[in-house]
């Protein structure tokens, strides 16, 4: 019964991936699109880090690139601490590397019409990577069962065992459903940024007979500031799912202190 | 048509709620100006939770109506 429930959520998403593909049904994704400009996103990404790399050699950081880096290490570091505490530290390749991915490739769809970002799989996937890691956190801090009791909330005796059963069934599909939401997140800005910018031009262009004036390009500062907020609201969520699973046991613990005091 | 009409309720709804957000956030700031950041990232988080209604709305709406 719960098996059948999480298969029809997940063929939700399938049918939305294929809606939003041009309404086939199980059209597929166009590989060679996602993963040719993935690759081209990555080409570019690794090629500034190691450019940033090179300042690194000598006792102080020299070239743009490196202090740029340095800046954003901080800043990410500055996020995830906050967040999650001074345990999250061991967090930061993980949340770095999914925020250097959404930024480039959201601004990727800044020039060109097709963007990793822009396709609803690619971001799926990402969100699957991202709450997997999520639950393994929350398994490998707290056990197995400690992981899954913390879904049914706080204990119940007698006839509320029921109100238990209840909460973890909605607990359960909610954590599916993180995955749809950080995806669809994602995609509907991105997605959507390009499709504001062609509707854009397909007006001027109908109605003012102005189709030389690339009018959908007025657009990019605002979708420069989506780009940005975006690839922060991925990280930052995921910091959040993250210092939620982990810190439970330590949350109680402040809990029997503050009553304490 | 009629799905243009929905889009539009939900935008409604959605822009009242960004609006109300950005007031609170704006307002506590200026109370508290050592609180900007705090601030700023909790903003960000519910602004992307209300954000995401919109989006669900569209998607769902393109997918169980066909429009």
């Amino acid at each position: 019964m719960r098996l059948t429930r999480t298969m029809d959520i997940l063929n939700l998403s399938s049918t939305l991936i294929a809606s939003t593909e041009g309404g086939e049904a199980h059209h597929g994704a166009d590989f060679v699109n996602v993963f040719g400009y993935l690759a081209l996103v990555l080409i570019v990404l690794f090629t500034l880090l190691s450019i940033a790399k090179k300042g690194f050699t000598g006792r102080v950081f020299k070239g743009y690139l490196a202090g740029a880096s340095e800046q954003l290490y901080l800043f990410l570091e500055n996020m995830v601490v906050g967040t999650i505490g001074a345990k999250g530290r061991q967090f930061i390749p993980f949340i770095a590397t999914f925020w250097l991915v959404i930024f480039v490739s959201n601004i990727f769809s800044l020039f060109f019409t097709h963007a990793p970002t822009a396709d609803l799989s690619f971001n799926l996937g990402m969100a699957l990577i991202s709450i997997g890691y999520v639950q393994y956190q929350g398994i490998k801090s707290n056990g197995v069962l400690g992981h899954f009791k913390h879904f049914a909330g706080p204990k119940m005796t007698g006839v509320l065992v029921l109100i238990s059963g209840m909460l973890f069934m909605i607990e359960l599909v909610s954590e599916i459903m993180k995955n749809l939401s950080l995806s669809l997140r994602v995609f509907g800005n991105i997605d959507g940024g390009h499709q504001a910018a062609e509707a854009i031009s397909t007006v001027v262009g109908g109605v003012f007979h102005m189709s030389w004036v690339p009018a959908g390009t007025l657009l990019v500062p605002i979708k420069l500031l989506t780009c940005l907020v975006q690839a922060m609201i991925f990280s930052l969520l995921t910091c959040v799912y993250i210092s939620l699973v982990t810190h439970h046991e330590h949350d109680d613990h402040g809990h029997e202190a503050a009553g304490a005091h | 048509m009629y799905n243009f009409i929905g889009y539009g309720i939900a935008m409604l709804g959605v822009a009242i709620g960004l609006g109300l957000i950005g007031y609170g956030a704006m307002q506590g700031m200026s109370r508290q100006p050592e609180a900007i950041g705090k601030l700023q990232t909790v903003m960000l988080i519910a602004m992307a939770f209300v954000e995401l209604i919109f989006l669900l709305t569209l998607f769902l709406g393109k997918s169980l109506i066909g429009g």
